[in-house]
């Protein structure tokens, strides 16, 4: 009888152990600022000699991004619409690195020919104080265009976002 | 005598001829061109095949039976660029890359060039939108010089320059 009653304290000590952990494991984790909505900058590149096509795909699979990862406001450059919101949070993006790679080379060769742009991205609220600053890389290695990059960065990017922001209704 | 001479002018004649004539067709896109809309325009999925043309102060995306229209004048930006993209592309260009004794490496070898046309504009909320579209070799500039005379801006007011990037590919994979 005192045998399972040992085993029985011995089990709920070890449930208790690993129940725990995840919850502190949550507490660790930084605290989301606020923000209502989301407005995305135009792509800068005054550094970097970026061709268009891939300044207009990394604005546009940005936004999309954004908006896939449950940002339900998400405001473009210039949208008036975004002056009257409390809690915008404004997303500035530079360009700080291209190569351009190639395709061709990516698929003869394998090891060559990768196309990477490496990105900061400034959030800011609407009167430029900055609340977060990350450097961002898109790469493509192997398959598929160069403007996949672009691709690759906009999901990292937003991924960012998500873990450093939180709008209403989305933790 | 003469007839040797006749022959030979008509052999330039017609060498001139065939270096001239493909020159000037691919200049002139008369009525829609044939495009990929590869990302941008608003309601119009990614990659999608259309034709495109300037009318009344619009540019005219058709496809299928939908169509997408973006005014020359809120046109902020329209740059073209030259390009290329793989000659055999798709779901059949990404199975090639399985080809025994590098078959579809030399497959990849091949490609074609294609004309970009990238666009930035606003909508009626002032919010900036991009679109870009491929399309064949010397139909950009045509489409560009038009939607200028119609009200567009342009920051590069010259011809195409080949892209800083050497190749984009329109197939599949950038879906999301």
């Amino acid at each position: 009888m005192k045998r399972i009653l040992n085993a029985a304290i011995w089990l709920s000590m070890f449930a208790l152990v690993f129940a725990a952990s995840p919850l502190l494991a949550q507490k660790n984790k930084p605290t989301k600022m606020r923000a209502a909505a989301l407005q995305v900058e135009m792509i800068q590149s005054s550094e970097i000699k970026l061709p268009a096509e891939f300044q207009v795909a990394l604005y546009e699979n940005l936004i999309r991004q954004l908006e896939k990862n449950g940002f339900s406001h998400v405001y473009r450059d210039g949208d008036h619409n975004a002056a009257s919101v409390a809690n915008l949070v404004v997303l500035h993006s530079t360009v700080r690195g291209f190569k351009a790679g190639s395709e061709r080379a990516r698929q003869v060769t394998t090891v060559s020919g990768a196309t990477s742009i490496a990105v900061h991205c400034q959030f800011t609220s609407p009167d430029g104080t900055s609340l977060l600053e990350q450097d961002v890389n898109g790469k493509v290695r192997f398959f598929g265009g160069n403007l996949k990059a672009t691709y690759d960065f906009a999901k990292k990017a937003a991924h960012v976002a998500n873990e450093n922001f939180s709008t209403a209704g989305h933790e | 005598m003469t007839s040797r001479s006749t022959m030979v002018l008509i052999g330039v004649a017609s060498l001139f001829a065939g270096l001239v004539i493909p020159v000037a067709n691919a200049q002139q896109a008369s009525g829609p061109v044939k495009v990929v809309q590869l990302t941008g325009l608003v309601g119009v999925k990614d990659n999608a095949k259309g034709t495109l043309d300037v009318q009344n102060g619009q540019l005219h995306f058709v496809h299928g039976k939908a169509s997408s229209d973006v005014s020359a004048s809120s046109i902020q930006d329209v740059v073209t660029a030259a390009d290329s993209q793989r000659a055999v592309g798709g779901m059949i260009g990404l199975m090639s890359m399985a080809a025994p004794y590098g078959g579809g490496r030399v497959l990849s070898l091949f490609r074609s060039k294609i004309d970009t046309l990238t666009l930035q504009y606003r909508d009626a909320d002032g919010g900036l939108h991009g679109a870009i579209f491929t399309m064949p070799v010397g139909t950009a500039d045509v489409i560009k010089k038009e939607l200028v005379a119609q009200g567009a801006h342009t920051t590069a007011p010259g011809e195409s320059t080949p892209a800083a990037a050497p190749s984009t590919s329109s197939n599949k994979e950038q879906k999301q």
